[in-house]
């Protein structure tokens, strides 16, 4: 059975999964073509410079990417779930309800965790084979809170389209909208460093956050 | 799990809360305080004092004493000189020297200190600028060092080691004493500058090069530097005046300069400075350094002769941000506040400030009855709700907040 409802939750997101993987790889693309045309008009060690001295961040074009395809996810894999109520169909399988909660939850976020690996992996690739790896580490270091904020806004979506009740849907909208933008400050490059494990946490504890409204639901919260 | 994740819901929006609600307040309730802007006058020997009430410009002397506008730039005719030359009030001379221009201009050097100059990622890739290169302008290097295990030379283009390059430079340090890898390296690393003093370079023994490219050559300087004594910043500067190289803060806050050529280590007659927060601007003129320390809510101000000896001191103070109106009504509000940025930090974090006081205790009570009123009319048992209680009482409106966007109907 959890194999089929792994079909399942494939055929919700496998087309949007694939787009936002081949969008984001695409954004990567154009990014170090960019940089490589810097360095072929203004050379290598004035591209290094205005990175590590003037703060020009040649990958500041990436920020919102894992957030868009964070929440693309949430919605292409939850929102069919509330049309006519086809979640209560989960409910009534001889399964657990809070393990198909979580199967669907774990397959969503391996999912996503796989695209962002990718772009992440991409990005770390290339940036090692422009730049010294002062510059990559200080990279890496600024693109982790933002990989973050996509998975922190895919446990919020799941939250907010399972929640049964919109007055509550627009309260939780109003949490998320104040809690995604830690993630998303501005600063210097390798600013984040201090901050990034407890993002980390942060986020692991709103992952299993769709539980909440799920059990509304299941209670018949109106 | 259903209550864990309620639980992690609550927690999770209680700092967004704590982040985005004080910083809403301030950005709606703060006023500005101008701190005033203090010099020591050589012709007056005292400390001249522009001040804002009312949004207006107040000129007066440490002894209260009130100036006009023209007056008050008399009294301070070198920071003035360019305007004093226009109006035709410039004297000829001021304690004996002639006001020659060359001479003011060379004379004069403004440098400025913030915390987060200190507390800020550091780029860990310098350029190595030659210092001799026979060319009237710098020119910026095709390649960047590190200095790790040892020192590196990285060529941008194609992201290469220059070893002939990195061994060459390795060895000089060697040869010097130097104590891989460098704890510390601080300079100019840019063209816009009068001639290339290289770096700075503290090693992991806490000793201290000057680190340098000749003609192609290293050039490494070890400096004397007491025993035992460890610096926490060092600010390269480049003055017309070419009387030191740096400025260096010990981890005892002392304030050092390193003299030109003969590298001499020479700490300011300065007390009671914080690198940590305050702000700190040194300028000097033909007759005096004025030295300005900018806390909170004081500045302190040192004048020293122009051999760095100190001459006279000047304190002033203001209310703190805390104790001002808006500050007080702050601190009825809410018992904390988060901040993701630091006004003397260059990293993001959970910077976190507690209220001072227990205002706040007032509307975490009205809070508490609040819930318990909105659980009553539920008709639950206020038993169940407990701990949303004691969230509501410890964290006020932030938790308030949460247990109500997340409630908790699982015991109703």
């Amino acid at each position: 059975m959890l194999k089929s409802m792994i079909y399942k939750e494939w055929l919700k997101i496998r087309w949007f999964l694939i787009g936002a993987a081949v969008a984001g790889l695409l954004v990567i693309a154009y990014m170090y073509m960019n940089t490589q045309r810097s360095i072929t008009f203004g050379g290598a060690s004035s591209v290094w410079y205005n990175i590590m001295f003037l703060n020009r961040m040649f990958y500041k074009i990436l920020k919102y990417i894992p957030l868009l395809i964070g929440l693309g996810i949430g919605v292409a894999q939850y929102f069919p779930e509330t049309v006519n109520k086809r979640i209560k169909l989960t409910f009534h399988l001889p399964i657990l309800e809070n393990k198909a909660l979580l199967m669907m939850l774990g397959f969503g976020t391996a999912s996503l965790l796989a695209t962002y690996l990718l772009h992440f992996v991409v990005f770390w690739l290339l940036s090692s084979s422009y730049f010294g790896y002062e510059i990559t580490n200080a990279a890496l270091i600024t693109i982790t809170p933002w990989f973050l904020a996509g998975l922190a806004a895919y446990f919020f979506v799941a939250l907010i389209v399972l929640e049964p009740i919109w007055m509550y849907r627009i309260f939780y909208s109003f949490a998320a909208i104040a809690f995604v933008p830690l993630y998303l400050n501005s600063g210097m490059a390798g600013a984040y460093a201090p901050i990034n494990i407890q993002l980390v946490l942060l986020t692991l504890l709103i992952s299993v956050s769709m539980l909440f409204s799920a059990y509304r639901f299941r209670k018949g919260e109106m | 799990m259903k209550n864990i994740s309620r639980y992690n819901l609550i927690f999770v929006t209680i700092i967004a809360l704590s982040v985005i609600l004080p910083w809403m307040f301030w950005l709606s309730f703060e006023k500005p305080i101008s701190s005033p802007y203090v010099m020591y006058s050589c012709v007056d020997d005292c400390f001249m004092i522009r001040g804002y009430e009312n949004g207006t410009s107040v000129y007066s002397n440490e002894f209260g004493k009130t100036f006009t506008r023209e007056e008050f730039e008399q009294k301070l005719p070198l920071l003035n000189f360019r305007q004093l030359m226009i109006s035709k009030t410039l004297p000829d001379t001021i304690k004996g020297v002639e006001m020659d221009p060359h001479l003011v201009n060379s004379a004069g050097s403004f440098y400025r200190y913030k915390p987060e100059d200190k507390n800020s990622p550091k780029p860990g890739l310098y350029p190595m600028i030659e210092s001799k290169s026979g060319r009237a302008k710098l020119e910026m290097p095709k390649d960047f060092f590190r200095i790790a295990s040892r020192m590196e030379f990285i060529i941008a283009d194609g992201n290469k080691l220059d070893e002939q390059k990195s061994v060459l430079f390795t060895e000089a340090l060697q040869a010097k004493g130097f104590k891989f890898p460098a704890k510390m390296i601080e300079g100019l690393p840019t063209t816009r500058k009068s001639c290339d003093e290289g770096y700075f370079v503290v090693d992991n023994a806490d000793q201290l090069f000057q680190v340098k490219m000749v003609q192609g050559q290293p050039y490494v300087k070890w400096i004397d530097i007491p025993k035992g004594l460890t610096f926490k910043y060092i600010s390269c500067v480049d003055f017309r005046n070419k009387l030191y190289y740096c400025y260096l803060i010990g981890h005892d806050n002392s304030i050092f300069i390193i003299t030109q050529d003969d590298y001499e280590l020479e700490r300011l007659p300065i007390e009671g400075f914080n690198s940590e927060n305050q702000e700190l601007r040194i300028s000097s003129d033909l007759f005096n350094y004025n030295v300005i320390m900018l806390g909170e809510n004081f500045t302190k101000v040192v004048a020293l002769d122009d051999n760095r000896r100190k001459v006279a001191e000047y304190n002033q103070t203001w209310t703190k941000r805390a104790l001002r109106p808006e500050g007080k009504a702050f601190s009825f509000l809410f018992p904390a506040e988060i901040n993701l940025t630091d006004k003397y930090n260059s990293f993001i974090n959970f910077y976190f400030h507690p209220t001072k006081g227990f205002n706040w205790l007032i509307l975490h009570i009205i809070l508490l009855i609040s819930q318990f009123i909105i659980i009553r009319r539920r008709k639950a048992n206020p038993k169940n709700h407990v701990v949303d209680f004691g969230i509501v009482l410890i964290t006020g409106l932030f938790g308030f907040l949460a247990v109500n966007i997340f409630p908790n109907k699982f015991f109703d």
